[in-house]
């Protein structure tokens, strides 16, 4: 006996969500196990997760604004993979193009904050990041289309050379160096929030709503309408499906591929701004794995635009839920909480898997294939 | 595709509702604290089930304060560990453990005090305590920290006897930092000062690791200064026990930090510098119980930075082991009393001379730098005045040893 791995076709949707149910249930299983083992009680526990400890919080309201907060940039940056991935030109880069933008926002806001007027400010951080993160992807677009280079290896080794350069601006505390406070004695990074930040707009009680939030619905929208109704949109899926057929239904593959590596970097650095925008200030963790977990995102999400939303927003009520609960229960530190994630995630992409694939069993020497 | 839409939209209602509902609830003051309601909270850099290192120190002294209090470990305390040196995070966690509704939040990472500055004026009804650190409002925020120097000038001691006993007068130092961090050359020049008390001829040798927790070079670096620069005592400001392994598998000896490393290398400790950090963390609970309400806070603990050293019991030094030369409890000792009698401290003009049998003397005598100083990123920086203190002069001020301190004295040479 041997297996094969064939490709599912158009698995029904109710079967679809009973596998992807059943991989949480699964998981969650698993996790209560676990618990139980270390003494907690997991229905408290979940319970706690699930709620992202809102239950009897005075200040709930805080817990949505932090939970947004995760959010926005991890919605941004998987829609910006999808328009990559939709093209099959696997962008591994998103950390490095997040730090990068994630750098000039920081660079804009304190070289011009208080001098220009907040707004002006806030756009120019913007289109600075937009603009370095691009410039970052757009390398590697340049060498694909050119050199026929691996852009998996490039973007994701582009990754560290950012994540470097932004450790050594962190820690080397010399008199050029203005991203770190020039009053401190130790390398500390230099706090902007006083000067320029994205503004809350107040909605109920003492909650308020990020701006950033709006806008990044905003562009969900708008991307919606660029992939589905736009003649770039179109062009994005023909190659992704097949750069031969694009090449002979007279597309420019070269400039497809540059522009639209070009925008999803782009979007990646306003990802960045959004970030580094609202909590007003640079350090070496800012982009919080947003450029690793944007991909599972976009994958699990079929780089489907309104599903990466919804993936999202799950993803993200399991990474904050995960860190409120291990608060509140001693025996459970975070190294647990992330362990129980990567079950959860772990076990939804194998369901994925499923959806996309069947294993057959063939028996050996079967002649399938003519030369078993 | 809709249903999807929908399905994120009935979300964002419920949630809108669920922060509609819960917002009434706020702040919930209780009167009159006790150590049955008072609600501790924590801050870690690493895994609260971390079983060595700067977490567990900290850890283990807040769960020890606890339980001298009578206080139930796992109801009153809440603990968002992992955290790292970035602001956002820290604002998030300190939101997650004021939901949790405690009392007092203590923050151990240096990197950690924008943040708790900031929130200490969000949420006047917390206490909020920073560790290492140095910013402080009136009322409800304060910063903690030890004399360290102090236990190392004893350890410095025994280190410094031991060099006479061996005929060597090669002292080691691995370093996490120099002179970029007063905390690090404070510790340094406590320790230097302590082997010079005893060996007025000893040369301290330091490297610097660059980096506060780096096993490999810990255990590198110690071997280089055996081998290459023939270091008979090997001392450290370094998380592992690494250096002093190190120090046992070259046949030579050495003062941990810490915790008491002689299980670690019983054949080469002599003693460690070591917190007790168990005592702040009584201290300051019982001032927030006693206090009441945060605001009060600060003006129970009498400071906004809290500073305590052998006197508090703060910090000491581990059980002397047999490696030991003799007299050196004796001495020790000796020198315990002065500085805890407030008679006399380490970086002053008055210098102690300890004679082979133990008994102690002081001595005017000038503080001297080795000449260098660190300057915007440049270790080397010559200094132009090398006197810190003139002969008999009244001890460096605690803000420097806390936050300015950028040289080294005299007879310690960076390599």
């Amino acid at each position: 006996m041997g297996m094969h791995i064939v490709k599912r076709e158009n698995l029904p949707l109710w079967q679809k969500v009973c596998l992807y149910v059943g991989a949480v249930a699964a998981a969650l299983l698993l996790g209560a196990v676990l618990l139980l083992a270390i003494g907690v009680d997991p229905i408290a526990y979940y319970n706690r997760m699930f709620t992202l400890g809102t239950v009897g919080n005075p200040i709930a309201y805080k817990v949505y604004a932090n939970y947004l907060a995760d959010l926005v940039p991890l919605v941004l940056t998987s829609l910006a993979l999808s328009l990559a991935f939709k093209m099959k030109f696997w962008n591994i880069g998103g950390e490095g193009q997040f730090i990068m933008g994630a750098l000039a926002t920081a660079v804009v806001a304190i070289k011009l904050g208080g001098v220009l007027p907040t707004a002006v400010v806030l756009i120019l951080m913007c289109l600075a990041a937009m603009v370095a993160a691009g410039i970052y992807g757009l390398i590697v677009a340049a060498l694909k289309v050119k050199f026929g280079t691996n852009e998996t290896l490039l973007t994701l080794m582009l990754n560290y050379v950012a994540l470097y350069l932004l450790t050594y601006l962190m820690e080397t505390k010399v008199p050029w160096n203005f991203l770190l406070d020039p009053t401190a004695v130790r390398p500390v990074p230099q706090s902007f929030d006083k000067m320029v930040k994205f503004p809350s707009i107040p909605l109920v009680g003492k909650f308020s709503l990020n701006v950033c939030v709006i806008f990044v619905v905003l562009i969900g929208l708008l991307i919606h309408v660029y992939l589905r109704r736009t003649k770039q949109g179109y062009e994005i899926s023909v190659v992704g499906d097949s750069a031969g057929t694009a090449r002979y239904a007279g597309m420019k593959v070269g400039p497809i591929v540059l522009r639209t590596v070009f925008l999803s970097a782009c979007l990646i650095g306003l990802a960045a701004a959004f970030k580094v925008g609202s909590t007003g200030i640079l350090s070496t963790t800012i982009t919080e794995d947003v450029g690793w977990t944007g991909i599972i995102v976009a994958w699990l999400a079929q780089l489907n635009t309104w599903a990466i939303f919804l993936v999202s927003a799950l993803v993200c009520v399991l990474h904050y839920g995960s860190t409120v609960a291990a608060a509140t229960f001693a025996q459970v530190d975070s190294s647990f909480a992330n362990m129980l994630q990567g079950v959860i995630l772990f076990l939804v992409l194998a369901a994925d898997f499923f959806t996309r694939f069947r294993v057959v069993m063939v028996k050996k020497g079967g002649s399938d294939h003519g030369n078993g | 595709m809709k249903k999807i839409l929908a399905l994120v939209m009935a979300m964002v209602l419920v949630l809108g509702l669920v922060a509609c509902g819960e917002t009434g609830a706020a702040g919930s003051n209780e009167e009159g604290l006790s150590a049955q309601t008072l609600k501790v909270g924590a801050i870690y850099i690493n895994s609260k089930n971390d079983t060595a290192g700067y977490t567990f120190a900290h850890h283990s002294g807040i769960t020890a304060a606890m339980k001298e209090l009578g206080m139930d470990t796992e109801k009153q305390l809440f603990i968002v560990d992992e955290v790292p040196e970035k602001k956002d995070d820290v604002l998030a966690a300190v939101d997650t453990l004021v939901g949790n509704g405690v009392n007092i939040i203590f923050g151990i990472s240096f990197g950690y005090i924008d943040a708790m500055e900031e929130a200490a004026a969000e949420y006047p009804n917390v206490i909020f305590s920073h560790g290492t650190g140095y910013k402080s409002n009136e009322t409800n925020f304060n910063n903690y920290f030890g004399r360290a120097y102090q236990a190392r000038y004893l350890a410095g001691i025994a280190a410094g006897l031991k060099s006479l006993e061996l005929g060597n007068n090669n002292v080691g130092y691995v370093a996490a930092h120099t002179t970029d961090y007063a905390e690090t050359a404070s510790g340094i020049n406590g320790f230097a000062l302590g082997v010079q008390a005893a060996n007025p001829n000893a040369k301290i040798y330091v490297k610097n690791l660059n980096n506060w927790a780096d096993e490999v070079n810990e255990k590198a670096y110690a071997e280089e200064l055996i081998n290459s620069y023939n270091c008979g005592v090997i001392s450290q400001h370094c998380d592992s026990a690494q250096p002093q392994i190190a120090a046992q598998t070259a046949g030579v000896f050495g003062c941990g930090y810490n915790s008491d490393m002689t299980p670690d290398a019983p054949k080469a400790h002599l003693t460690a510098a070591i917190w007790n950090w168990n005592v702040y963390y009584r201290t300051a609970m019982e001032a927030a119980i006693k206090a009441g309400t945060a605001d009060k806070f600060v003006a129970t603990m009498g400071t906004s930075a809290y500073y305590g050293g052998l006197k508090e019991g703060f910090v000491d030094v581990s059980p002397l082991s047999e490696n030991c030369a003799e007299n050196t409890d004796k001495a020790i000792k000796a020198v315990k009393e002065l500085i805890i009698s407030g008679e006399w401290d380490v970086f002053t003009g008055v210098k102690l001379e300890i004679a082979a049998d133990g008994t102690v003397t002081q001595k005017d005598a000038a503080l001297e730098s080795n000449g260098f100083q660190h300057k915007d990123g440049d270790f080397k920086v010559p200094m132009e005045n090398v006197e810190v203190v003139a002969a008999g002069g009244a001890s460096v001020e605690d803000g420097v040893i806390t936050g300015t301190m950028n040289y080294l004295v005299a007879g310690v040479e960076e390599v």
